[in-house]
C-alpha cells in the first residue's frame, strides 16, 4: 500500500480572475487526521472539493494511493474512496436517513432481488442502513426525517452516508462551526475510532485549540497558498496563527474596564414561549448597565434565540417586563425598539437565514431596518445608505469588490461582518448580539471583539450571546448562565472558571439565588417594587 | 486502477459577462428561431423573407394607411404592456398572480358598466376618470382578495387566481349571451346578442398627429413604465417589495409588516391590469368576450423574458406586440398564414432565448482549452 492516502501536487484554480489555489501541494498519509488550516477564504474548501469531484483543477496532478487519477465528479471522488462532507449538508430534508443514504447507493448486482429494490423502496433498507451505522459505530433512527433532526444529528448522518458508500479517505469541511461542545467531543471521538479503523481523515478548520486537540498534522494555507506542514506533537498555537496569518499575532482578548452606569435593559420575571408553545424562557431576571458587557453562556436551543427575539420586539411574551432606561418597550413594533436604541444581531446556524436578504445588495441591506425613519419621504434614502456600506466596509474590512454587490455572494466571515456593522450603525445604546464570530476566522473574530469593546467603551450596554466559554471569559464582564430557559445565576467573569459554567449549563449547579439574593436584579434598578406584579 | 478520461466538454459558470456580449447572444437567440420558423414557412410554400419583412413592418410598406398600422399595432400594445409591467410588482414579491385574465375583464366590465349607466348623463372627463376609477378599483379587489386570503389563511395564490380567471371569463360571456330586460349591457336593437355600444363620452380620447390619431392610452402606459422604474427603485414600497421577494423571514426581522405588503402590492398589480382592461374597451368603444387578446398569458411570458425589468419589458412586450399585429397583416397577402403563426414564433424565440440564458451564464471549455487556459495560469 502506497505510504499517502491522498497526494496533490502543483494544483492550481482560477474563478474568473480570482486564484483560489496556487500551486498547492498536499498529502494525507494512510489512517492520519490531517488538519487543513487558514484564515476565511484562504481556499481551504476550494481545494476540497476538486478532491471530491465537485470543481476541476485548472492544472496539477491527483494521485489517490500512490495512481494518477482525474476526478471529474462527485461519483468519481466516491469511486475512489473519497467522501466528502460538506460545511452546508446535502441531505433532502423530507426524506427519512435511510433514504438519504439509499438515494445515491450503487446499484449492483442482477438477482431479481436486486432489480426489484431498483424499482420500488424495499423496507429492509432501515434495518440495513442502521446494521452499516452499527458497525461503524453510530446509533441512528433510519426511518426519522432530516428535517426533525438537529444540526448535529445530520452531520452525523452524513458521515455515516460517505462510510456507508465505502469512503476511505473523509474530508470534513468545518465540522465543529455548528456544534455544541458536548457535540465536539462526540465527533472528535468518532473521528478517532474511524482512524483507528485505518480510515485517513481531512478536517477543515480554523479553531487553532480544536486542531491541536485532534489532529496528527496541521497543512497550512493563506491567501490560497500553501505555506507548510507541520507535525502537530511539535507545534504550538502561536506558531499556528503565525503560519495561517503570516505574522505575529497578539491572542490576548481586550477587555477595557468601564465606569459602571445604570441600569439600560433590564428584564424581570419574564416567560416567553417558542414556536411550539412550550416554555423556552422561563422567570427570567438579569439587566444590562450601560458600559458593560454581559455573556449569555448556555446550550444550544435553551432560549437564546426566543430571548433575543423578544427584547427585539419580534416575537411576544407571555409575562414578565422588560424595561429599556426606564421604560416598558414590550408591545412596540420592531422599530420603535430600534429607535429607542435597541439593536439586535442574530446570527443563525445557516448564518444567511435572518437579518439579511441575500440577493440585494450591501447598500440595500444597511438600510433594512431603517428604510421607513423619515414616514413623510416616500423615497429610499439610498445615497447615505451607501456611505453607510463603504464606511462599513472600511472599518470593518469588508472584502468586497464594490458596494452594490448582492450580500449572497460574499464569504460568510464578510456577511457577518455587514449584519454586525448595519446594527452599529444604527448607534445603539443596547446592542444584542448571538454568535457574531460563528464560523469566523482568528482575525476576523478578533476585529469584532475589538468593536464590541469599542462600543463598551462608549457606554453601550452589550448582551452577548456565545457559545466559546474561553471567549466569554476573557471578553465578557459578567455571564448569565442559562439553563433550559432558566437563569443558573449570573457571575462575574474574572471570578468564575471553565468548570463552573459547565456546570451551570447542565443545570448541576444552580446560583440563582445565593444568600437569599435573586440573581440578575440590579440594586438600583429603575423597576419599583410595587410595579412588579 | 487506470487513469480516467477528461471528458470532452465541460460547463463551466461564468463570473461575469460584457453587456454587449449578453445583447449579442439574444440577438442571435431570436435570429435563430426566426431561422427555424423561416424553415417552417419554407416548408408550406411560403417565402420567409417576404413574410418577415411585412410582419416586421407590420405592413406599413407601400401601404397608403400606414399610419392605421401603428394605431393598430398600439390597441394591442397598450394592454399587453400595462399588464406585463402590472404581473412584474407581484412576481418580484414571487407572489404568482396568474390571474391577469380575469383581472383585465373585471377591469373592462367595470368600466363598461360605468359608460353604459352613466354615458349619457356625464361629461366626457369625469366619466372617464369614473370608468378608470372603477376598473382600477374592482380589477384591485379581485386580485387583493387572493392576497388577503393568502396572507391569513395561506390559500395558494396561484391556484386562486387561475380559478378566478375563469369565473371573470363565464360572467363576461353570461352578460353577453343572456338577453333579458336587465341586462343593458346588450344592444336593444339587435335580435341575437350584441354587446351594446358605448355612449360616445365614453370613447377614449385621441390626438390627432396629421391623418394618424394617437390614443392617449399609449401615453399614460409610457407613464406607468417610467412610474413602475421609479416605484421599484427608489420608493420604499418597491425596496419592500424586493426584501419580501427576496426572503420574507428577513422582512419580517427588519419589522416590515409582511401581509400589508403582500396584500397592496397585489392590489396594485391587480388594479393596473384592470385599468389596462378599461384602457381597451374604452379605445374598442364596446365590449366583447375576447377582450383580454390573453394579455394575462402572454403579459405572464412578457414579464419573465424581460427578467422583471422594467425597461426591459417595454422592449418585449413592444416586440411581441409587432410580431402579433405584424403576422395579422401579413395574413393579408398569404392566406395560409393567420395570428397563430405569430404565436407559434413567439414559442420558438422563448425556447431559443432560454437557451441563450444558457450560454450567458455558462461558458463550455473543451479539454484542449482546458489545457492552455491551466497553462496561462502559471
Amino acid at each position: 500500500m502506497a505510504a499517502y492516502a491522498i497526494e496533490l501536487k502543483n494544483i492550481n484554480k482560477s474563478f474568473g480572475s480570482v486564484a483560489a489555489n496556487k500551486n498547492i501541494n498536499l498529502s494525507v498519509r494512510q489512517g492520519e487526521i490531517l488538519a487543513l488550516l487558514g484564515e476565511n477564504g484562504s481556499g481551504k474548501t476550494t481545494l476540497m472539493n476538486m478532491l471530491s469531484g465537485i470543481y476541476k483543477p485548472d492544472s496539477g496532478q491527483i494521485f489517490v494511493n500512490g495512481q494518477e487519477v482525474s476526478i471529474n465528479s462527485p461519483e468519481d471522488a466516491k469511486k475512489l474512496g473519497i467522501g466528502m462532507v460538506h460545511q452546508h449538508f446535502k441531505l433532502v430534508d423530507i426524506f427519512s436517513a435511510a433514504d438519504n443514504i439509499w438515494l445515491g447507493k450503487e446499484r449492483d448486482g442482477s438477482s431479481a432481488k436486486a432489480k426489484l429494490s431498483e424499482v420500488f423502496l424495499q423496507k429492509e433498507r432501515f434495518s440495513e442502513i442502521e446494521k452499516t451505522a452499527e458497525q461503524f459505530g453510530f446509533q441512528i433512527d433510519a426511518r426519522k426525517l432530516v428535517k426533525n433532526m438537529s444540526v448535529s444529528e445530520k452531520q452525523t448522518l452524513e458521515i455515516i452516508k460517505v462510510l456507508y458508500y465505502g469512503a476511505k479517505t473523509i474530508i470534513l469541511d468545518e465540522p465543529t462551526a455548528v456544534l455544541t461542545v458536548q457535540e465536539i467531543e462526540k465527533l472528535f471521538h468518532i473521528l478517532r475510532e474511524m482512524k483507528a479503523q485505518g480510515h485517513s481523515i481531512i478536517i477543515i478548520s480554523h479553531k487553532l485549540n480544536e486542531v491541536m486537540e485532534i489532529s496528527d498534522r496541521v497543512a497550512i494555507l493563506r491567501k490560497g497558498e500553501y505555506i507548510d506542514t507541520v507535525n502537530t506533537a511539535e507545534t504550538n498555537t502561536l506558531e499556528l496563527t503565525e503560519l495561517m496569518m503570516g505574522k505575529k499575532a497578539d491572542l490576548n482578548i481586550r477587555r477595557t474596564k468601564v465606569e459602571k452606569k445604570q441600569p439600560l435593559l433590564e428584564i424581570r420575571d419574564l416567560t416567553i414561549k417558542n414556536d411550539e408553545g412550550a416554555v423556552a424562557i422561563d422567570h427570567v431576571n438579569f439587566y444590562v448597565r450601560g458600559g458593560e458587557m454581559l455573556g449569555v453562556a448556555g446550550i444550544a436551543g435553551c432560549g437564546q434565540k426566543e430571548l433575543c427575539e423578544a427584547m427585539a420586539g419580534l416575537r411576544k411574551i407571555e409575562s414578565g417586563m422588560i424595561i429599556h432606561e426606564g421604560e416598558s418597550i414590550v408591545g412596540l413594533s420592531p422599530q420603535k425598539i430600534l429607535e429607542k436604541g435597541v439593536a439586535m444581531s442574530f446570527i443563525p446556524e445557516d448564518r444567511l437565514g435572518m437579518g439579511l436578504a441575500p440577493s440585494l445588495s450591501i447598500t440595500d441591506n444597511m438600510i433594512l431596518k431603517k428604510y421607513n425613519q423619515n414616514h413623510w419621504n416616500p423615497f429610499v434614502d439610498r445615497k447615505s445608505a451607501r456611505k453607510e456600506a463603504q464606511e462599513v466596509i472600511d472599518e470593518l474590512e469588508v472584502v468586497t469588490p464594490s458596494t452594490e454587490i448582492p450580500v449572497r455572494r460574499l464569504s460568510g466571515g464578510n456577511v457577518q461582518k455587514i449584519l454586525l456593522g448595519r446594527e452599529i450603525k444604527s448607534n445603539p445604546n443596547v446592542l444584542i448580539t448571538a454568535y457574531p464570530v460563528r464560523g469566523l476566522d482568528i482575525n476576523s473574530s478578533y476585529t469584532i471583539y475589538n468593536i464590541l469593546d469599542d462600543l463598551k467603551q462608549k457606554g453601550v450596554g452589550v448582551l452577548f450571546v456565545g457559545e466559546d466559554l474561553d471567549v466569554l471569559m476573557s471578553l465578557c464582564d459578567k455571564i448569565m448562565v442559562l439553563c433550559h430557559g432558566k437563569v443558573m445565576g449570573v457571575v462575574h467573569a474574572s471570578k468564575t472558571s471553565k468548570e463552573e459554567l459547565g456546570l451551570m449549563m447542565t443545570g448541576a449547579v444552580n446560583l440563582s439565588v445565593v444568600n437569599g439574593k435573586v440573581a440578575g436584579i440590579a440594586k438600583d434598578s429603575a423597576i419599583k417594587e410595587e410595579d412588579v406584579q | 486502477m487506470s487513469k480516467q478520461r477528461e471528458p470532452l466538454v465541460r460547463v463551466v459558470k461564468r463570473d461575469r459577462i460584457h453587456p454587449l456580449l449578453k445583447v449579442a447572444f439574444y440577438l442571435l437567440a431570436i435570429l435563430f428561431a426566426l431561422t427555424v420558423g423561416g424553415v417552417l414557412l419554407f416548408a408550406i410554400g411560403v417565402n420567409p423573407l417576404v413574410l418577415y419583412k411585412d410582419m416586421f413592418t407590420i405592413g406599413m410598406l407601400g401601404s397608403r394607411f400606414a399610419y392605421k398600422s401603428v394605431e393598430g399595432l398600439l390597441t394591442i400594445f397598450v394592454p399587453l404592456l400595462i399588464t406585463s409591467l402590472a404581473l412584474s410588482l407581484s412576481f418580484k414579491m414571487r407572489f404568482w398572480n396568474i390571474g391577469g385574465e380575469g383581472q383585465f375583464i373585471i377591469g373592462a366590465l367595470a368600466a363598461a358598466t360605468v359608460a353604459l349607466k352613466f354615458g349619457n348623463s356625464m361629461p366626457p372627463f369625469p366619466l372617464l376618470v369614473l370608468m378608470f376609477l372603477a376598473s382600477m378599483l374592482c380589477a384591485g379587489l379581485y386580485g387583493g382578495v387572493v392576497a388577503l386570503l393568502n396572507v391569513r389563511f395561506r390559500t395558494n395564490e396561484t391556484l386562486l387566481t387561475l380559478m378566478l380567471n375563469y369565473i371573470a371569463l363565464y360572467l363576461l360571456r353570461f352578460f353577453g349571451e343572456t338577453q333579458a330586460p336587465w341586462n343593458f349591457y346588450l344592444s336593444d336593437e339587435s335580435v341575437r346578442p350584441v354587446f351594446q355600444k358605448f355612449p360616445e363620452a365614453a370613447f377614449m380620447p385621441t390626438i390627432s398627429i396629421g391623418k394618424f390619431s394617437l390614443n392617449i392610452s399609449f401615453i399614460f402606459a409610457v407613464l406607468i413604465c417610467v412610474g413602475a422604474y421609479f416605484y421599484l427603485k427608489k420608493t420604499k414600497q418597491g425596496y419592500e417589495i424586493s426584501v419580501v421577494g427576496d426572503s420574507a423571514n428577513t422582512a419580517r426581522y427588519a419589522g416590515m409588516h409582511v401581509p400589508k405588503i403582500i396584500v397592496r402590492t397585489m392590489f396594485l398589480s391587480a388594479a393596473l391590469i384592470g385599468l389596462a382592461g378599461g384602457f381597451y374597451v374604452s379605445g374598442a368603444k364596446v365590449l366583447s368576450t375576447s377582450v383580454t387578446n390573453n394579455v394575462g398569458w402572454t403579459g405572464i411570458i412578457v414579464a419573465w423574458l424581460a427578467k422583471l425589468n422594467t425597461f426591459a419589458i417595454f422592449g418585449v412586450a413592444l416586440l411581441i406586440s409587432i410580431m402579433q399585429y405584424g403576422a395579422q397583416a401579413a395574413s393579408t397577402q398569404f392566406p395560409i398564414i393567420d395570428s397563430n403563426f405569430a404565436d407559434l414564433l413567439q414559442g420558438i424565440i422563448l425556447f431559443f432565448v432560454l437557451a441563450a440564458d444558457f450560454f450567458i451564464r455558462f461558458k463550455l471549455v473543451f479539454r484542449k482549452n482546458a489545457k492552455k487556459q491551466g497553462g496561462a495560469a502559471e
